[in-house]
């Protein structure tokens, strides 16, 4: 083979040549703009639409926020000290239609597992442990909005005449967030009302009374989602 | 088609064997030391990385930029602009179930191949190829910034490897059999032409001065094309470097895993550092004539052995 028989370099305007790894840079370059535009076009159609709503970890904000700046990594599950947080991942999320939702942290069973907002740690460690914006410090645990606690009155011992504070006593702040009526019957406070789910952990009916309806794209508690 | 797995080859596969074992134990034994998956990891507590591909789409899908980020990915960008794009060829986890599935594939050939049975080895012209991954990256992207989504960190088959190591993630874990699938037909099709996180360490890596560099005293004498069949990512290394006369290998693909250099049967290729001043910092040298030698940091050493043309 004669040297200089096979050539991909190309002369350039002043008659010098360009080394190849600058020639295929440009040429990147060029390449990665045409794939953007394609890629904003399919992002124009694909945004906007709905996404699963799942109890987050605390310091996570507005469903598609999160989803936007989570990179799906794991750190703040493998972070909790509770074992709270659990990485989405079966073929149920993929054939629910949750695409968006693969591989992100959730608090999948507050039943068993409640996120208890780490009282005993300065800086709650899931937040600590993001390495982006999708969770972040919210300042003080009673600035947390994971989502708003809902009763369901149908089998609550105190809706049924037997008295029983299990979710008062559970609940992180208690006579703001969960309060009793005049009948010693709980009552939700949607505008205080963390979402932490330790009222479930708690709730001494067979199947628990309250359940957690997680934050979807409300900016602040007890606000129009 | 003979293959050789010199040391570099071993090497690397080893540490990348030693990445997707750190992975595991951290995320299932949980050492105190170390937790992470392919997007981030955190070492020692202190040390943070971060995907720089995953950085890049988190803040134009969140259109913030946080400190870990910047630094986590930043670290990683920095190191591929001194070395070019390692984590391809040296930790990447797909990057090593490729390798280790071409090593399978090699073999299949060679029994079917006494039988007169050949596999099919689909190629996209290397062009089209290097654009293709780029298109693919910019896609991401656009993607990110308009529908906000950061769509890599959920289909990544390297992450998919990761993440099912660490968490028992494991429903992607599907595509990146699919990567695999497909290797048997077009071989190393993924790392050529499709991985955008490939593409993002060339880009960084474009112009790294840690290179694979050409003897070119020795280069052509015996002209075996042993470095360009073993190349994984499909560099004419001989034709287009050794031969021309080019001190060091530029291709924007050349992922540093040394597979030219451990196929070399003399010692034309070898890794080093290019002299920028010499070669011409600003990527740009006059006519088609020989570099000077002393264009390579490391001075030319004698052939180890001469081998047989084509073996």
């Amino acid at each position: 083979m004669q040297r200089g028989d096979v050539s991909d370099r190309t002369p350039l305007r002043d008659g010098t040549m360009a080394v190849g790894s600058r020639r295929g840079f440009v040429a990147g370059l060029v390449a990665l703009g045409c794939g953007a535009g394609a890629g904003a076009g399919l992002g124009a159609v694909a945004r906007g639409s709905e996404v699963t709503a799942r109890l987050r970890p605390p310091g996570a904000g507005r469903q598609s926020d999160f989803l936007a700046a989570c990179i799906r990594c794991g750190q703040c599950s493998a972070a909790c000290p509770q074992d709270a947080l659990c990485v989405v991942g079966g073929w149920s999320v993929l054939l629910g239609g949750d695409f968006a939702g693969y591989a992100t942290p959730e608090v999948d069973d507050p039943r068993a597992r409640p996120c208890t907002l780490c009282p005993e740690h300065d800086a709650m460690p899931c937040v600590a442990a993001c390495p982006t914006d999708a969770l972040t410090d919210p300042g003080a645990r009673d600035a947390v909005y994971m989502g708003t606690a809902v009763l369901n009155t149908a089998t609550c011992f105190a809706y049924n005449g037997v008295t029983c504070r299990a979710c008062w006593h559970a609940c992180p702040y208690p006579g703001t967030a969960l309060a009793f009526d005049e009948r010693l019957r709980p009552v939700v406070a949607a505008e205080h009302c963390v979402g932490c789910g330790l009222c479930i952990h708690a709730c001494l009916t067979e199947e628990a009374s309250i359940h957690i309806a997680p934050r979807r794209e409300q900016a602040a508690r007890g606000g129009a989602a | 088609m003979i293959r050789r797995v010199g040391r570099f080859g071993w090497s690397r596969r080893l540490t990348a064997l030693a990445f997707l074992t750190l992975i595991a134990v951290g995320g299932r034994v949980d050492p105190g030391w170390f937790t992470g998956t392919a997007a981030a990891t955190e070492i020692g507590g202190v040390l943070r990385l971060v995907d720089p591909l995953a950085a890049l789409e988190s803040s134009l899908a969140s259109r913030s930029l946080g400190i870990d980020v910047l630094l986590g990915a930043g670290l990683l960008l920095g190191f591929a602009v001194l070395m070019g794009p390692v984590f391809c060829g040296w930790i990447c986890p797909m990057g090593l179930l490729l390798d280790l599935n071409e090593g399978l594939r090699i073999r299949v050939a060679r029994v079917l191949g006494r039988r007169g049975v050949q596999l099919p080895a689909w190629h996209l012209p290397r062009s089209s190829a290097s654009r293709l991954r780029f298109v693919v990256l910019g896609g991401l992207l656009g993607f990110a910034l308009v529908g906000r989504w950061p769509v890599f960190q959920i289909v990544s088959p390297i992450q998919a490897v990761a993440s099912s190591a660490a968490h028992g993630v494991t429903a992607m874990l599907a595509l990146s059999a699919v990567v695999l699938a497909v290797d048997w037909l077009a071989p190393r099709i993924w790392c050529r032409a499709l991985c955008p996180l490939g593409a993002t360490y060339a880009l960084a890596g474009a112009f790294a001065p840690f290179r694979v560099r050409v003897d070119l005293a020795e280069a052509g004498r015996t002209p075996c094309r042993s470095c360009t069949r073993h190349c994984p990512m499909g560099v004419p290394v001989m034709e287009e470097y050794a031969l021309q006369g080019r001190p060091s290998v530029d291709a924007l693909e050349c992922t540093r895993c040394g597979a030219c250099v451990d196929a070399c049967p003399s010692s034309v290729l070898g890794f080093g550092v290019v002299d920028r001043s010499s070669s011409g910092g600003n990527g740009r040298r006059s006519g088609k004539t020989d570099a000077p030698r002393s264009a390579v940091a490391e001075p030319a050493r004698e052939p180890r052995k001469v081998c047989e043309v084509g073996s």
